[in-house]
Formats: C-alpha cells, structure tokens, sequence
C-alpha cells in the first residue's frame, strides 16, 4: 500500500513571542514541531507500515529550508521518503496557493491514500485538506480520530469521526483523503537514541518553482486570494483581585461583572 | 444590488440566523438579496428573513459527503452567480466550504468575528494561533467572497420579515461521493473541555459537584474538576484541569474550592476572566482571580444561580 | 536452583500467602521512582524478581535471608516504595524482594522517656498521628512521609523538612534490631549515650539494603508545639544573598525547624502566588514559645543585617499555606504516574548535594553555568534551578531540581536527559569537595561515584560489605559499583 501523508510545520504556539512593536511573531527562538494533527497521521501510518513492511510511506510537507532536521528525523523513525516544497516565491500563500502547490506535487505521486491532519495549530483554518480532496477530486473526511486497522485496505477504510456530541462510523472508498484530529491515539516515536545520527539525506528531496514551474503571479502572495494585513493579541484584563464576601454585596459584584462581560 | 448565499445546514436553521446578521454588516449600505441553501433541513427558522429559500430534497445525499455537497453548491452557483457565500463553521461547514472555494477559484476566510466593508475593500478579522492572536486579513481576487462564521458570534438584530420566496432545486447537476454511514454513538461526556468557553470547575471545597450544573447551563458552559474530585472518583478524568488532566483556555474561569496548586494552574492557559470562591482568600488560586469570593463554594453558587434567575425574570 | 523451584521453597518458609508472584505486583517492583517513566510506559529494561515476600517477624526474615545466603538469590528490602535513586531496581534475573507490610507494629511510644519503637514497616505518618494525640511530635518530616516506612527512612539515611530543629534520621534513632545474611539478628540497645567503640548504629542506618535488614527501630520524640509555629518569608536578590542570612541564623546558633533559599525557577514552581520572579528565602520557627521568639527576633535580625539583599517580606501566611500543602500522598505518586502514560512529562527530576557554606554558592553557580554551556537538550528544559534546605552550623545542601520536556523515547529518557544533568552536578559537587548525595542515598545510579564520594574512606566501606554480605546477595548495585551493572546506567 501506498500512503502520502501531508504535513505542516508550524511554531509552538505555547511558547512563541509576540513582538508589540512590529506586530509580529517571532519564531526563530522556538524550532518548528509537526502539528500535533499531522504528528498523528504520520503515526497511524507507521503503525500500519510494523503491520505490514510493503507500505510505502511518503511525506510532503510546504515549509522553509529550516525544517530540514526535523524532516531527517521524520525520515529517521522508517518513513521512506520525504518531499520538501520550499521556494521564497511560495511565502505568504494563502491556503488557496498551498493547496494549489501541495495537490501538484501528489497528483505526481502514486498514492492509495492521503493521511493530513484535520486542521493546523496556527493558520488554523482547517482548508488545505478539503482543498487537497477537491483539486485531486477525492473523497475526504475530518475530524477522524479513529481509523480500523484490520479494515484499512487499498480500496477501502472503516473511520471513526468525532462530531460535536457523538462519533460518526463512516466506510470510505480508497483513494481517499482521511484527515486525523488529535484526539486520535496514534503516537508518532520520537527517533531512538542510537539512531539520532543516522544519515537520510538521499531519501530527501527538495523541490523549487525550478521543478514545479509556475507562474509567479500565480503562486505566494501575489496568487493569493487572501492576505495577512495585520496580527495583534487579544487583550488580557490585568488582574486586580478584588476580595468581597459571600454576602448579597458579592453576589451583585459577580452578577455585574458576568452581566458586563456579557457572560449573561 | 449584491446576491448573497447562506448555506442553512440541517439542525443549525436558528443559528444560521446569524449568519445574515454578517451579511448586514459586510455589505452594510446596499442592496442585498439573501438567499438560503437548504439540503435536507428544516426551512421554518429562516422563513420570512431571507429572500429566496433554495431547498434541495434528495435522501440519498449523505452528510459529509464532500465530493456530492461541493458539486451542488458549485451548480447552484453556476446558475445564481453570487456576491459572497457564508457558511456556519460547523463540523460540515468547515469541511464544504474549503472544497467550494477551491472549487471556485476564491479565497476563504475561517472562524470570522468581525467584518469591515472600507469602500468595496474587504477586511475581516479572525482567530489564529490557536486563539492567541487576531488576524486580520484582506479579500483579493475576483470573488465570491467566502467566509465561515462561528455560531454565536454574531447576533441576529433584524425584526423586518419579508416574504421569501421558495425555490425547489431541479436539475442540479451532481455526483455521489464514495462514503456510506454505517452508524454513531453518543460521547460519554459530551463536551471537551478544552472547548467550552465558559467552565465552572469544582474542586476539594465543592462537596457536591451535580450542583454545579445548573450555573453551568446558565452561564452556557459546562463543569470541570480539579484533581481533588477526580481522585475520588466523583468525577471522570476527562474533565480534570491541570498537569495530568488537560489544558483549558475559556473566557471564564470560576474556580470553586479550588486551592490552585501549581499542578492545576498548570492547565490554565490564556484565560481572560478567573473567579474564585474559596474559604482562604490567600489560597494561591487567588492571586491569578480577578475577583475573589471569600466563602463557601455550595452556598455562592446557589446564590448566584437565584440572582440570574432574577435578573431573567426581570 | 530454578526458578520454579525457589518459590516452592519459599512457601515453606513462609505461608502461601506471604509469597507474592502477581506478574504486575512483580513489575512494579522492579524498579522505583528513578526508572519513572520507563516503568509508566511498560518499557522497563530490567528484569523483574521472581517474588515478593512478606515476613511477619524477625524470625521469618532471618530464615529468608539465610535461604537466600544459601542459594545466592539476591534480596531487595522494601518498605514504602518511595526510593528515589534506583535503590528498589533490580538487577538480577534471580531476586526476592523482602517487604516489610506486615512489620507494621506500633511496639511502644514512651513519652516518659521520649522514645518510642517501632517496627520496620509503619509508616512515619502512622507513627506521627500517634503522637499527636498524646502531644509529641517524630520531628521527622521528608516530603514523603505520608508514605514512607521507617525501614526505609532508617535505611537512606533519610532527612525531614524540619531537620534544621530535629536533625537526620541519624540523630532521632536511639537503637534498633537488623537481621544480617548469615542469619545474625543484632540488637542495638537503647542507651541516651555510650563510649562503647564506635557508634555501630552508624553500619545499620543508611545501609540502603546492601548490609543488613532492619527489622525495628527506636527513635526520639518530641514534644510538639503548633500552637507556637511562626513564618517568615523574603524575597531575595540571589541564592547567594539567601544562604548568607541561613549562615548567619545558624552560626548564631539559632535553630529554625525550616531555613530555605529558593532559586528564582524554582521559587517560581512552589510560590507562583508571589514570587515576582525572584528568589524566596524562609523560616519556619517552631518549638517552646520563648525559643520561637528568639529564633523569630535572631532571623530578623540577620535579615536586617543582610538587607541589601532582601527586596521585601511576604505576607507570612502565604508561606504557611504553602508549607502546609507540600507533601506527597500516596495519591499524588499515583496520579503523577497515571499523567507520565498520557502525557510526554513528569514532574521532574532532582539531585541533592552538601557543602560548607563556602562553597555552595559556588557549586551552585558552576552546575547551572554548565549546563547551560554544555546540556545538548538545553532548549527543551522547562525548569532549572534549586533550593538549600537543610542548614547546619558547618553548611547546607543544595537540591537541584530540574525538568524538561521528553522529547525522546521513554527508554531514552535518562540517557539523553537526566543522566547528563546529573553527571554534571556530581562532578561539581564532587570537584569542589562537597558531598554528591546529601539525603536520597547512592542508590544504584550514583554508585559510578561512591568510590570519588569516599575516596581513601571507601576501603572502610568496602570491608563492611566483605564482612558482612560476603556472597554478595544484598541489593545488588546499590551503593556498590558493579561493573556488569553498566549496562542499565548506559
Ligand atoms: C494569522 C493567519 C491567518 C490566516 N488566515 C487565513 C485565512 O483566513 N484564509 C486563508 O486562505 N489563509 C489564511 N492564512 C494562511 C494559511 O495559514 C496558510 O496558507 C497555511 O499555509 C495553511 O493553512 P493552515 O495553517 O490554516 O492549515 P490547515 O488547513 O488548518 O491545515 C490542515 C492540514 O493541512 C495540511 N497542511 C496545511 N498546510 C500544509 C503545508 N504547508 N504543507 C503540508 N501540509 C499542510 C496538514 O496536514 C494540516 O494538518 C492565514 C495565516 C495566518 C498566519
Ligand atoms: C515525593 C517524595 C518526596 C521525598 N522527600 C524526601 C525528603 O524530604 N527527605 C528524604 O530524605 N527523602 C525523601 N524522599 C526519598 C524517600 O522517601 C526516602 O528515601 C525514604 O526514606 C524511603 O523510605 P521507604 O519506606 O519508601 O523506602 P523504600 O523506597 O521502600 O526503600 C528505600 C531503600 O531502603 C532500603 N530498605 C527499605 N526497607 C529496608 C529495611 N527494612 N532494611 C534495610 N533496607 C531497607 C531499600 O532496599 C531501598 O534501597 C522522597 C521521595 C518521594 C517519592
């Protein structure tokens, strides 16, 4: 079986810093991590490549050149090869151009299915995969967080999709896009000690505009249909800590201020 | 004139009310014909407010079917030509609006919550980072304009009805994707915390976490634990906050009886609004509080319940 | 004999029921809290004993011990299972594990006589509500006492939070009975003083297993004052100006049941209430009420003394509330482990080291420096820092305390994380002549350095272990380097 998974790095955003001044988010301090989602397609997909050694597993990912030791660690855990789409004529595209690029490239690709995760923990949009599913004209599903092992075949998969209140059992004719969430328990390994080292670079490939060829009007920001204008933070209330008593006094404080901060 | 469409999913019809409160303020000085997508549901809720109700009866067009849904909006649009296309970012609005845009060539916005219209120059704000920051993002491109809107946040203000129009949709020109149901189950717990916006989370000095339901409703949040509770087995773990239970960001905290040892503020993250009630007004959960009730959890929290009743019933 | 073979014999020596073969009771034992994570994660590299027995008396445990001798099956004593430095881990494929449960007697508390005796296996939190109730006091107070058995805290040479006041364990034991390999019991009796030679309760207390097994204890008791405890709190400019107002209480004389100096990440990890990002230095003065006060007016004085390195004093509840939360229950242990399987975290790691007042803060400042040169998985650390705790009139200790996100295999774990924090502390600590294992005990995984810890001493310790476990069968690895033990430190 022949299995691409779609990946995007992104900063941690637990712990990246905000620049007041310029209006920025500053990421160079933190290394990009493999959003959380992706980190757990790409361990389902490893859990079906110990089940059965044929599978064949390729990476695509849309990033700047500075992922590269993660992609090698990706690479490190038995993943066959990996696809690193990174040209500065591709930055500030928006999920339109993204998908637009990241569909080009797998269309090239022999492939019985396409794990991604359902949506990424910065963009946050949740588009590309249904952009994906749609240039391939494939099927999809999101919000799965439980795919059966036995049933996973090349034509066909029996998933489990996380609604709002209930979990939805859906049969899916391969190929077909399957977009985990991670609520899924597919833990992707962390690469062993004694393979921290382990040269890959051969099963890594770097594509440029060069290979791909497009327009430049056609691609990053100038073929975006969206574009970034400005980010700031939410504002945060500091806290005062006012103290008042359980009495009526106290309740009508609270009552004011959930009314206030329009909680009622 | 601007042609606007609302797709009204199945179960959400009274929510997609606000989706019409966006249209008002995307286009807040013109004309706009608003015209609702109904497949498979229900018309009743938005009968009178739009102007042209699309229904499309075909019980063999299954929900999330991606490939079937994109290509019935697609024809539908073929035929109409629309200024914007707006969808509720549901479990199936997030998943068909992004097949539609591409579809159409168009940019998508996700998770609006503000809208400016600067002289045809689009701006719409939304969430990013996982909710840390706003963004605000600028529409290119020949149109339609997309975006998904999260319900609740925009609140629908019209009163003038008018007398929509019904049209059946015949003809429509699409496919069947290759996804079959093959059945559901109820969650155990039917929220995810890390989801709720507004949580009331008991902990040692909250002897009776079932109470804390009713505030919760009224508040329209849910119930969470400190460890304290979990432990003794009074609550599931799937609703503890804190370093081994999870991480939770809601608008508002009401921390009841909960002492606030490192392990719990721990899963505290980015949250605007905190209150504690607690018999140790030094108790270290206070420090982080905006504001700080000092007393018994239980009795506040009937308390408080009874002065929003009242305020209701004013 | 195999393995089959052993057990039988076993319950021959004692009933069916004290002989425990549950394969997840014998998983759980065998490792402690050092191998954490591993062992939450089911990927333990050790082997596990082949049974876990519970004797009832002394003559059970002399007859296991002389089984064991006989046959060359290794013992591992237990009590409360809170060891922390791989002193429970096994590494023999044939081992018994010797739990104390059963030894669970309250034989006498004497208040006439402040002293009470106890067998190995109560739980210092059982013996200390006994005391309460009758106005006295173990003065015994580690982190873990809710959970520790005084077999254990005998056998690490354990210290409590209040051992500015009350000392180590050593200076609380009065006498005590331990059972050797060869079947020997020897009783220590309990006397206030003796010259009679060398003071042999020092071979039993802090043996960690390896000698002899404790099966009783006598300690002194205190009579117990809360009403009288007062708290001072300060935040300070650095651990350096903190240690100078501990030195200064101490050599004066004063002796506060609780003197702490917290580095500013580790203040920030206990008093995220108010720590302002700095370094928080406390007392706690506890005792007669005239004692109280000249220990309250003596700190005040030192802190005046040293005031430019105070930046302000906190609300002294805050610093009660906080002392009354901070130890260990059972089912804080167990919760910390139920998060280790969900979660790629711990709450962290610690090494504890001893120095005169010298040379602390300088160990102190060469360890973080050189970590933050030389650690390769700095980036992933989410805490760095430390606390002095104990004081007395020559010095204090410094307990590291470290934590990191684990970005590795939890096989991997202390081979990319702990074991180089900790290698860097014990070559500190060790190079500036201090001591590398303050009150956790040598464990298995600092016995790479008992030899560097005692120097030309370690002959005296050696001839102990010859004489007394000459087969060698007493918790193998532990305080003893072994070399073919390399393969689980590597
Ligand atoms: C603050 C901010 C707001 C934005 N708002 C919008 C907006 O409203 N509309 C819009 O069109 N664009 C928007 N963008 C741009 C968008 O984030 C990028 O185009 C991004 O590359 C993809 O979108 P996403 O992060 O939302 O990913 P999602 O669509 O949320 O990602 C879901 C899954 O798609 C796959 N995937 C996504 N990106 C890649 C990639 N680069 N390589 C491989 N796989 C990938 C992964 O499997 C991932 O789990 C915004 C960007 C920022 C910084
Ligand atoms: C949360 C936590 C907090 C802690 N805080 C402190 C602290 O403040 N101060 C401190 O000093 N330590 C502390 N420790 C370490 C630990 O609690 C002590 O070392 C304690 O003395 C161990 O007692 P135990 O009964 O749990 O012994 P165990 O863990 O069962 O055994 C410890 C060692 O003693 C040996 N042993 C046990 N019983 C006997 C016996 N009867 N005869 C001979 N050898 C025996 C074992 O073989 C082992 O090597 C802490 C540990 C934890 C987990």
């Amino acid at each position: 079986m022949r299995i691409v998974c779609v990946v995007k790095f992104v900063p941690d955003v637990d712990n990246f810093t905000y620049n007041y001044e310029t209006h920025t988010i500053e990421r160079e301090h933190s290394p990009m991590l493999i959003n959380p989602d992706d980190a757990r397609a790409l361990g389902f997909a490893l859990t079906m490549k110990k089940r059965e050694p044929q599978t064949c597993i390729e990476v695509v990912t849309m990033a700047p050149r500075s992922v590269i030791p993660q992609l090698e660690d990706i690479l490190r855990l038995g993943f066959d090869s990996a696809t690193l789409i990174s040209d500065q004529l591709f930055a500030g595209s928006d999920t339109y151009v993204t998908s637009k690029l990241l569909s080009s490239v797998i269309r090239k690709i022999p492939y019985d299915c396409i794990l991604s995760g359902t949506h990424a923990i910065d963009g946050d949009t949740s588009h590309v995969p249904s952009q994906i599913a749609q240039s391939l004209d494939l099927d999809h599903l999101n919000f799965i967080h439980h795919i059966e092992e036995e049933r996973f075949t090349c034509s066909s998969a029996v998933v489990e999709v996380e609604g709002e209140s209930s979990y939805t059992t859906f049969e899916i004719a391969l190929p077909a896009l399957l977009s985990l969430t991670r609520e899924s328990a597919y833990r992707l390994p962390y690469v062993r000690y004694k393979n921290l080292n382990l040269d890959v670079s051969e099963r890594l490939h770097i594509l440029t505009n060069e290979q791909l060829g497009f327009d430049p009007a056609e691609v990053g920001l100038s073929g975006s249909r969206t574009q970034v204008v400005s980010t700031h933070t939410k504002e945060h209330m500091t806290r005062r800590k006012k103290v008042v008593k359980s009495d009526d006094e106290g309740i009508e404080v609270i009552y004011t201020f959930l009314k206030s901060n329009g909680f009622i | 004139m601007k042609k606007v469409l609302v797709y009204v999913e199945d179960g959400y019809a009274q929510e997609s009310l606000s989706l019409l409160e966006a249209v008002r303020q995307l286009y807040p000085d013109q004309h706009v014909e608003t015209y609702a997508l109904l497949i498979n549901s229900d018309a009743s809720a938005i009968d009178g407010v739009c102007d042209v109700l699309l229904t499309l009866e075909d019980g063999t067009l299954q929900p999330f079917d991606q490939k079937g849904l994109c290509d019935v909006f697609t024809s539908v649009h073929t035929r109409y030509s629309f200024d914007a296309i707006l969808f509720l970012a549901t479990p199936m609005g997030r998943c068909i609006a992004p097949s539609v845009s591409m579809r159409l060539e168009t940019g998508l916005v996700a998770d609006v919550t503000a809208i400016a219209n600067d002289d045809g120059q689009i701006s719409l704000i939304r969430p990013a980072y996982s909710g840390k920051i706003m963004a605000g993002i600028r529409i290119k491109g020949e149109g339609p304009v997309m975006m998904s809107i999260r319900i609740g946040v925009f609140t629908y203000q019209g009163t003038d009805t008018v007398q929509s129009t019904n049209i059946g949709l015949e003809g429509l020109d699409y496919r069947h994707g290759n996804i079959k149901v093959m059945g559901t189950k109820e969650k155990k717990i039917p929220y995810d915390i890390r989801e709720s916006d507004v949580l009331i989370s008991g902990g040692a000095g909250c002897s009776d976490m079932e109470s804390l339901q009713d505030l919760a409703d009224l508040l329209g949040g849910h119930v969470s634990a400190s460890r304290a509770v979990v432990d003794k087995g009074i609550v599931p773990r799937a609703i503890q906050v804190g370093q081994s239970g999870k991480t939770v960001s809601p608008s508002l905290y009401i921390a009841l009886g909960i002492h606030g040892a490192l392990q719990h503020v721990e899963g505290l993250k980015d949250i605007p609004h905190i209150i504690s009630v607690n018999t140790n007004k030094d108790a270290p959960i206070c420090s982080i509080s905006d504001i700080v009730v000092e007393g018994d959890a239980l009795p506040f929290v009937a308390k408080l319940i009874r002065r929003i009743k009242e305020g209701q019933q004013r | 004999m195999v393995k089959e073979e052993l057990i039988k014999q076993l319950s021959t020596i004692l009933t069916e029921e004290q002989v425990n073969t549950d394969k997840d009771a014998l998983y759980d034992a065998a490792a402690d809290r050092y191998k954490k994570y591993a062992k939450a994660r089911k990927v333990l590299n050790v082997p596990t004993p082949i049974a876990i027995v519970y004797p009832k008396d002394t003559e059970e445990v002399r007859k296991l011990l002389m089984f064991c001798n006989a046959n060359r099956v290794n013992v591992i004593p237990r009590g409360g299972k809170t060891a922390t430095e791989g002193g429970l881990e096994n590494w023999k494929d044939t081992t018994i594990v010797i739990d104390a449960l059963h030894l669970d007697e309250i034989i006498k508390i004497d208040t006439y006589n402040s002293q009470a005796t106890v067998q190995a296996g109560v739980a210092l939190q059982t013996l200390e509500d006994e005391l309460q109730r009758v106005g006295y006091t173990t003065g015994h107070s580690p982190q873990s006492k809710p959970v520790a058995k005084y077999g254990g805290l005998v056998a690490t040479r354990s210290i409590g939070q209040l051992s500015t006041l009350y000392g180590g364990i050593e200076d609380m034991v009065v006498g005590l009975e331990c059972v050797f390999p060869d079947g020997h019991v020897s009783r220590i009796k309990n006397v206030p003083r003796r010259a009679g030679g060398p003071d042999i309760r020092h071979i039993a207390i802090g043996n960690e297993g390896t000698l002899c097994y404790i099966t009783e204890v006598t300690v002194k008791i205190f009579r117990h004052y809360p009403e009288n405890n007062r708290f001072l709190g300060y935040l300070v400019k650095d651990v350096a100006s903190g240690i100078k107002v501990l030195r200064e209480v101490m050599v004066n004389g004063f002796r506060p049941s609780v003197a702490r100096t917290y580095s500013e990440e580790d203040a920030a990890q206990h008093f995220y209430h108010f720590h302002e990002n700095k370094c928080v230095l406390l007392f706690m003065a506890e005792g007669p009420k005239g004692i109280v006060d000249a220990t309250v007016t003596a700190i005040e004085d030192a802190v005046k003394k040293y005031h430019e390195g105070i930046i302000k004093q906190v609300d002294s509840t805050l610093i009660e509330t906080w002392f009354n939360q901070l130890n260990w229950s059972q089912q804080d242990i167990d919760d910390e482990f139920l998060g280790m399987i969900d979660h790629d975290s711990h709450s962290g790691f610690t090494t504890e080291i001893s120095a005169d007042w010298e040379t602390i803060p300088k160990i102190y400042h060469n360890v973080i420096k050189r970590i933050r040169k030389e650690f390769p998985r700095v980036q992933d650390l989410t805490m760095l820092g430390g606390h002095s705790s104990h004081s007395y009139l020559n010095g204090t200790n410094m307990y590291f305390v470290y934590n990191y996100k684990i970005l590795c295999e939890p096989e991997d774990e202390l081979i990319i994380y702990h074991h180089p924090l900790q290698r860097i502390i014990v070559e500190e600590t060790l190079k500036m002549g201090g001591s590398m294992c303050h009150h956790h005990g040598i464990g298995k995984y600092r016995s790479e350095w008992t030899k560097d810890e005692h120097g030309s001493a370690y002959y005296m310790l050696e001839k102990l272990k010859e004489a007394f476990d000459p087969n060698g069968i007493m918790n193998y690895g532990t305080i003893f380097p072994q070399e073919e033990g390399l393969k689980y430190i590597e």
